[in-house]
């Protein structure tokens, strides 16, 4: 009996265009996604359920759970200090400019109103406007 | 005499085989520093510039928050009843100096319920004016 010899090479994968859908996908999550500056300082996010979505490009302030303020993902020494760093970064924005002034506050929950109440009358006295951050809660969970 | 070069032309190869490694490293690395999760808020309006002092008619809604317990005008209310309440005033509606609502809180407050009030008052349309004591 004879038998048919198997003709067919080895399977090759067609890989030649695999660089062009990675950098696709490389200039895909540049355009689409923020880097994360504020990673290493801990804090948890306050909960409500009326909240809505807000712009990510403004500056923002960040209280940890020590209450430690950050601008930027920086480390400031007090209300004070974020004040004129504030207004030196808002002092050629147009007053009438809402997304322009707009400063992102994040606070954690656990921080007393002693502790967040002064940075939040820094960010409206160098002329900011208070974005407050948070979770957003659905009807659901609640 | 004529002399005839021949240029031996050698075909110029890029080495690709490391292309796609080096583009999926970069997109690791892309996943792994970014987020491209919305982010949730609201602006408040605040009012801006040095303290002043606020008249408070009898009509200003006053918020107090304190050891775990919320009022409005004195009344004591849940944050959906506060919501409820302050819909009813229709405050978007009204001028700005008519929109002010008057928080007041105990310096012990946490940031949660404090948040959560800033929230509510401002999806209903108010306008926060914070009470502050004079030292």
């Amino acid at each position: 009996m004879k038998l048919r010899r198997n003709r067919k090479g080895p399977i090759t994968m067609p890989i030649v265009s695999m660089g062009d859908i990675a950098f696709l996908m490389i200039i895909f999550f540049m355009v689409c996604s923020n880097f994360v500056k504020e990673s290493q300082i801990e804090y948890k996010s306050p909960t409500s359920l009326n909240l809505a979505s807000v712009e990510s490009s403004s500056p923002s302030v960040a209280m940890d759970k020590e209450g430690k303020i950050y601008l930027e993902g920086k480390p400031v020494a007090s209300a004070d200090a974020l004040k004129a760093d504030l207004e030196k970064r808002l002092k050629e924005k147009d007053p009438k400019d809402v997304k322009g002034r707009s400063v992102l506050f994040k606070c954690d929950l656990r921080l007393a109103r002693d502790d967040f109440q002064p940075v939040m009358e820094a960010i409206v006295g160098a002329g900011g406007i208070v974005v407050a951050v948070g979770d957003l809660l659905k009807p659901s969970d609640n | 005499m004529a002399f005839s070069i021949t240029k031996r032309k050698r075909a110029v190869d890029i080495p690709l085989d490391s292309f796609s490694d080096i583009a999926f490293l970069l997109i690791i690395f892309f996943i792994l520093t970014t987020s491209i999760q919305k982010m949730t808020g609201f602006q408040t309006e605040l009012p801006a510039g040095e303290k002043s002092e606020v008249k408070q008619t009898e009509k200003t809604p006053t918020v107090n928050i304190g050891a775990g317990r919320l009022l409005l005008n004195e009344k004591s209310v849940s944050l959906e009843q506060l919501a409820a309440e302050l819909q009813a005033l229709q405050l978007g509606t009204k001028a700005d100096d008519q929109r002010v609502v008057l928080l007041d809180s105990a310096p012990d407050v946490e940031y949660q319920l404090y948040f959560e009030v800033m929230a509510v008052i401002t999806a209903s349309g108010g306008v926060i004016g914070i009470l502050t004591e004079d030292k």
